[in-house]
């Protein structure tokens, strides 16, 4: 759905550091040498972000349109 | 008991710990994990949501975002002098939040959240932890109060605490072939090939698999992997709430406490 706030196994916080690895992987970037950079060593912490698919944003394009429609109501 | 600092970081902290034994060191693990407090929301009051999660996926992540713990200030609600289902000042930090979203969809991070302590903030204000479609709203009340790991692992102060036996690699240099297969089989990079001469490049890296031992052609192994019985290697890596030798600190006093307890409980029973 949205990226967990922390690793399932450590429990390291890893929320945070999402938003920059899907920038860098957009750029063409590997997938291992920005989790490198980004100090996540662990396989347990690294599938996490890997793995990780935003749903959310997918559900979300539904309530954008449902706005859309009910914005383009109001105007007449 | 010797203690020599490896490495050390805001997060984390490695010990080269010389003169010890398993049980204290398996004790301070085991308290670093399940006893040392740490802050975190605990309750959440909704007081408007019109996001697409629940108010309990909500509840869950707010809770799962680690807070910056002040351990001196605060106290454990079930030892406070207040003995309040709803907490007192000393043993308890409300957190509010007031977000929606005017234009276009946007994530909401936890930096939005306002704390009324401004040293209780979450360790990160980067954290993703929703998001909100234009028109919808969020606002809420959080309760963040201390508690331990053995109740919930939001209340974890740590993401690991680990101990290894200290190792010991002996290179046998007349029996040594330098085939170099077990520099080759290592997967911890231990081992390296210097002017055609096995070396040891980074003995703490190693973590006692004996692939090395195994790999060699001579028999006997032309390599011995052994451990130190009384010197650890202990590696702390803190969530971010509290610095990681305060975490070891405040284990080494808790286990004095539960000691004290139970020598005065033994004098106790055996009168």
């Amino acid at each position: 759905m949205i990226i967990p706030v922390r690793c399932f196994t450590c429990g390291k916080l890893i929320g945070d550091r999402w938003e920059e690895f899907a920038r860098r992987i957009r750029t063409g970037e590997n997938a291992s040498d920005i989790l490198d950079s980004l100090g996540i060593k662990r396989y347990c912490c690294r599938r996490m972000i890997l793995s990780n698919v935003e749903i959310i944003d997918e559900i979300l394009r539904f309530y954008e349109e449902a706005e859309k429609r009910r914005e383009a109501r109001n105007m007449y | 008991m010797k203690i020599e600092v490896l490495e050390k970081d805001e997060t984390n902290l490695r010990l080269s710990i010389k003169e010890a034994d398993v049980p204290l060191m398996n004790a301070l693990r085991r308290i670093a994990l399940a006893e040392v407090p740490s802050m975190a929301i605990d309750e959440v009051v909704m007081i408007e949501n019109s996001s697409i999660l629940q108010d309990e996926m909500i509840a869950h992540r707010l809770g799962l975002t680690p807070l910056k713990t002040d351990l001196d200030g605060y106290n454990l609600p079930e030892e406070c002098k207040c003995q309040s289902e709803f907490g007192c000042s000393l043993c308890r930090v409300t957190l509010t939040m007031d977000a929606d979203s005017t234009e276009g969809t946007r994530t909401v991070y936890s930096g939005e959240l306002v704390s009324e302590n401004p040293q209780i903030i979450p360790v990160s204000d980067k954290v993703p932890l929703l998001k909100l479609a234009k028109g919808q709203k969020l606002k809420l009340e959080a309760y963040a109060r201390l508690g331990k790991g053995k109740n919930h692992a939001k209340w974890q102060p740590v993401s690991v605490c680990a101990y290894k036996y200290f190792p010991k690699i002996e290179l046998l240099s007349e029996q040594c072939k330098d085939c170099a297969k077990c520099v080759d089989i290592c997967p911890k990079k231990v081992l390296a090939m210097k002017e055609n001469k096995v070396e040891v490049r980074d003995l703490l890296a190693c973590n006692l698999c004996m692939d090395c031992v195994d790999a060699c052609p001579q028999k006997p192994s032309a390599i011995k992997v052994e451990w130190e019985k009384d010197a650890f290697i202990m590696n702390i890596e803190s969530s971010g709430a509290l610095p990681p030798e305060r975490i070891i600190q405040e284990a080494t006093k808790i286990l004095d406490k539960q000691l004290k307890e139970f020598e005065e409980q033994l004098k106790v029973g055996v009168k």
